[in-house]
């Protein structure tokens, strides 16, 4: 095997983004590795943009705040037409990392462009912008925490979800509380007026964590959780298994957190560690990593150059098991082979389809001939969909049923028994749309 | 969970059923010329996601983020009910439709003393 071939790329835009057309498989892996991931991880050297039609449904725009499921159809429009996918995918992982839910529209898309700005950035000025977040602090109760009556639910998280994991006690989670207090949501007659810090709700007195003693505030919080031993350590073994399914060794996880701590905490560096280390590239032809919904659905629609003109995959991805601005609890989704309960692998079955009614990947009448052969019918679904990666057994398999599909048609007739092959190419390119190797990457 | 009319209301359905059915019910409703004003509801707040609207037919699609059962009510500013919508579980979703003509209008959730807690906001139609 080649040290940089189209499945190298075809894995590292799969696990970076959502998924390779075979024109970027070809183009990059002539490229080479480095010129792929400066690519990958820095983005495009023209900058970050979106291309393609902008989403219409029903004859309109979308409306994100108002009207239902148009905020997952937003987001699902920036993962399909951006030309920068890590920033989305890494939006996404903080997206399930500082999970919030059921908060107000306008609060959940503030909160996902803030996550956006920050997606490869410095850690430590995400968790500023995290716990000053209106979602966030309304959602686990840090607003409106007062020096008399100071909330835990913030602090506690923190510490187990966003930074630590382990290496605190409740002591801790009680100073940090008070250490928290002072935040005061403002409202007007319904309407959200901000958060402000109010001086004379915070506990100004000295509180003691990690083992130090202060009169802590929120940015000495934050400093503290930070400079952590446990920090590092904890948060590139989540980044690590958000990319790579086989769990990192003791070395791998030194290292990455070593990178980690000499970048000055910034997610970029790291990441870049991950995207690059040989594990990620391991068994190139048995792809081990459950696509997340949102990831199987993007990919399959940029695979295949459809864009946002219904509003199915809003209703298919909450039935899937992931509706995006609704993760199920603060711990965010359960990943890996959660995704593939049977209910949610039939809405995936759904979902191909609507991808084959909706778009470039439908069969048009009077399109496909009998007579091209089965290799021929195979290759003509094969690139309607966007050429996506299928083991050798699958492809002999459909091969072999689109040899078989005309046995009952007498010779002379097949050549005007075109329905039969756009019957032959709607099951050909379901199938490839959601057979095994395309749920996993 | 309460009664309701037809499938156009989706108060008691989990999120998940809730969802699919709304894509046919606003194209239909999306049809004549109408506008969308998100509404959020729980203890005890009642959040419009819009200042003011276009005289016409409004959509209030409410969602309820609470604990608690809620309702949305539509008034005139003299208080005068025009409008009130099924009853929304935890979690679940209901849109109510009416035409409105310029003025400004009272929301409330009009179940127990929700609205003296602070499930009120108004809303202006230019
Ligand atoms: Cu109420």
């Amino acid at each position: 095997m080649a040290d940089w071939s189209e499945q190298h790329v075809r894995r590292l835009f799969w696990r970076a983004g959502f998924g390779a057309t075979a024109e970027e498989a070809g183009v990059w892996a002539q490229r080479g590795r480095r010129a792929t991931l400066d690519h990958v991880v820095d983005g495009p050297v023209e900058g970050r943009k979106l291309r393609g039609p902008a989403p219409r449904v029903d004859r309109r725009g979308l409306d994100p705040v108002n009207e239902w499921g148009d905020d997952v159809l937003w987001w699902l429009d920036q993962m399909l037409r951006t030309n920068y996918p890590l920033v989305e995918r890494m939006t996404l992982f903080w997206h399930d990392h500082f999970a919030t839910s059921d908060q107000d529209a306008p609060l959940m898309l503030r909160q996902n462009r803030m996550l956006r700005g920050h997606a490869l950035g410095s850690f430590p000025a995400l968790l500023r912008d995290v716990t000053h977040d209106p979602a966030m602090q309304l959602f686990l109760s840090l607003a409106d925490s007062s020096k008399g009556a100071p909330n835990e639910n913030y602090a506690r998280e923190l510490m187990e979800l966003f930074t630590l994991g382990s290496g605190y006690g409740e002591r801790d989670i009680r100073e940090t509380a008070r250490a928290l207090t002072g935040f005061r949501s403002n409202w007007k007659d319904g309407r959200f007026g901000g958060i402000a810090f109010d001086r004379e709700q915070h506990d100004g007195g000295v509180k003691r964590i990690f083992g130090r003693a202060g009169r802590f505030g929120v940015d000495d919080v934050i400093a503290l959780v930070c400079d952590h031993p446990r920090h590092a350590p904890f948060l590139v073994a989540k980044l690590w298994s958000y990319f790579i399914a086989e769990p990192p060794s003791r070395e791998t996880v030194r290292g990455l957190a070593a990178t980690y701590r000499r970048s000055g905490l910034s997610i970029k560096p790291v990441v870049r560690a991950i995207l690059e280390h040989p594990m990620l590239y391991r068994r190139l032809d048995a792809p081990d990593m459950v696509k997340w919904p949102v990831v199987y659905v993007a990919g399959a629609m940029r695979a295949s150059r459809t864009f946002v003109t219904a509003g199915y995959p809003t209703w298919l991805l909450a039935s899937m098991g992931q509706q995006l601005f609704h993760p199920p609890s603060v711990a965010g989704w359960d990943w890996g082979a959660a995704w593939l309960s049977s209910n949610s692998m039939k809405q995936r079955f759904t979902f191909g389809n609507h991808l084959i009614e909706n778009g470039p990947a439908k069969v048009e009448k009077g399109s496909v001939k009998v007579t091209i052969g089965a290799r021929g019918h195979y290759a003509l679904a094969h690139a309607a969909v966007g050429s996506p990666q299928v083991s050798t057994h699958t492809r002999e398999v459909l091969t072999h049923l689109a040899a078989g599909w005309f046995h009952d048609i007498p010779a002379s007739w097949r050549a005007k028994a075109g329905w039969r092959a756009e019957s032959l190419q709607r099951t050909l390119r379901h199938l490839l749309l959601t057979c095994p190797e395309s749920q996993l990457c | 969970m309460h009664a309701r009319t037809k499938g156009r209301l989706l108060a008691g359905a989990a999120v998940v059923a809730a969802l699919a059915p709304a894509g046919g019910v606003a194209s239909a409703a999306r049809r004549a010329p109408s506008t969308a004003v998100g509404v959020g509801a729980r203890e005890f707040r009642l959040t419009a996601y819009r200042v003011s609207v276009p005289a016409g037919i409004v959509r209030f699609n409410l969602a309820n983020y609470g604990q608690d059962v809620h309702d949305l009510v539509v008034a005139t500013a003299g208080g005068r009910r025009l409008a009130r919508s099924v009853e929304v579980r935890p979690g679940g979703r209901t849109t109510l439709r009416l035409r409105l003509r310029p003025g400004s209008y009272r929301l409330v959730c009009d179940l127990a003393d929700h609205a003296a807690l602070g499930m009120h906001a108004t809303i202006r139609v230019r």
